[in-house]
């Protein structure tokens, strides 16, 4: 994944996946885990971060650079650079 | 005659210029209250272009064995099962990557903490000679002949201890902190056999990540104990290795270990984040996390 690509998911799939990543990593209850905070203010060190962009690339089927992560390091940040555009709403049917 | 207490499987591969000084960190006189017969080493070569022979370290105080790896391959792993199969002591401890200067109390250290447990993981801490981790050491200006002065400076090998002046840790939250892997990792015999010694499904250059596998797994085993080996540790030597080059290196090594290792695994590849317990060699006490 370079500056310009971007991850096969929405926003909130990309975070979503983020956090479950996270908190299954750390050991840690979710509600502890603030998307605006950096990776480091809750112990997800370079080497961590390293790991999840291989783990990531495994599951979105695209290569992401570890980089990125040191670039953009918290999961609110990260996940709007580099989730595709919002899914489009679903279309109401047209009253009949 | 002292009993051999334990076995320390060294690896070798293109480290001509740092070997000697390896060897020499792991015998005595350097190594504190390991009197020969205590310790035995074994040198395993795995394929390097002029592998190194037992006559070139005569000098030294310890038993040494060469061995060169049959059919070597670009992963280590073979090589370390080939130390570990060789190895005589009760309690063995291996070094994956033969570049690591080993300070003064290591071994006795090892050995007291491995007393602590009926089924020990020892794990020494990792530390990289010169001022940054060798894959910024580059933009530190940081190459060999730097590391020649340093280790003149600190007056190497005369005392030991002064290594930690001139080192960076590769652990960066603490001694209780996580860590990925150890370099010095001992284990008894009967747990190596239990653990299957290394596995030999990681054949990436420079085994990938099996290093961290192989902590994982033995910390993994029913009723083991990690124990921390602080005051002492291991000091890697600038030799341009796999992950040590540059950072891009550094990183790519790592990812593509970690994606080697969740397709091995089916897990994600985790760092130890337990403190286990941690020995100061130091005072030969237990200290609290």
């Amino acid at each position: 994944m370079d500056s310009g690509s971007r991850l096969p998911c929405d926003r909130a799939q990309l975070r979503s996946w983020m956090i479950d990543y996270i908190t299954a990593v750390l050991a840690i209850p979710l509600e502890t885990i603030d998307a605006d905070a950096t990776f480091d203010s809750y112990g997800f060190d370079s080497v961590e971060a390293v790991v999840m962009a291989g783990v990531m690339e495994e599951e979105f089927g695209v290569p992401v650079d570890p980089i990125q992560l040191f670039e953009h390091p918290t999961i609110a940040d990260f996940s709007a650079r580099y989730a595709s555009e919002e899914a489009p709403a679903p279309v109401s049917p047209p009253a009949s | 005659m002292t009993d051999l207490e334990v076995s320390l499987v060294v690896v070798s591969y293109e480290i001509a210029r740092e070997l000697p000084r390896t060897l020499l960190s792991l015998a005595p006189p350097y190594q504190r209250n390991c009197p020969r017969g205590r310790c035995e080493i074994i040198l395993v070569d795995n394929g390097s272009a002029r592998p190194p022979e037992a006559a070139a370290f005569a000098s030294l105080d310890v038993d040494l064995r060469v061995l060169h790896q049959e059919n070597p391959t670009v992963s280590p792993v073979a090589a370390v099962n080939t130390g570990i199969a060789a190895a005589r002591a009760p309690l063995v401890g291996v070094f994956i990557d033969g570049a690591r200067l080993a300070s003064p109390g290591l071994v006795a250290g090892a050995l007291a903490a491995a007393a602590l447990h009926p089924r020990p993981v020892v794990a020494t801490m990792n530390y990289q000679l010169g001022p940054a981790l060798h894959y910024e050491a580059a933009s530190h200006g940081y190459d060999q002949a730097a590391e020649e002065r340093l280790l003149a400076d600190i007056g190497w090998p005369q005392d030991g201890t002064r290594l930690f002046d001139v080192s960076t840790p590769e652990f960066r939250a603490g001694e209780a902190g996580p860590i990925l892997e150890s370099n010095g990792l001992f284990l008894p015999r009967a747990l190596w056999d239990e653990l299957g010694g290394y596995d030999p499904a990681f054949t990436e250059p420079g085994g990938g990540v099996v290093n961290a596998d192989a902590l994982i797994r033995a910390c993994a085993l029913p009723g083991t104990q990690l124990i921390r080996l602080l005051g002492e540790g291991t000091f890697h030597q600038f030799h341009g290795g796999l992950s040590t080059s540059s950072p891009d290196k550094a990183i790519d090594v790592l990812k593509r270990g970690a994606i080697a290792y969740q397709r091995r695994r089916g897990m994600p590849l985790r760092t130890t984040r337990t403190p286990g317990w941690l020995f100061d060699a130091r005072t030969n006490r237990r200290r609290s996390a």
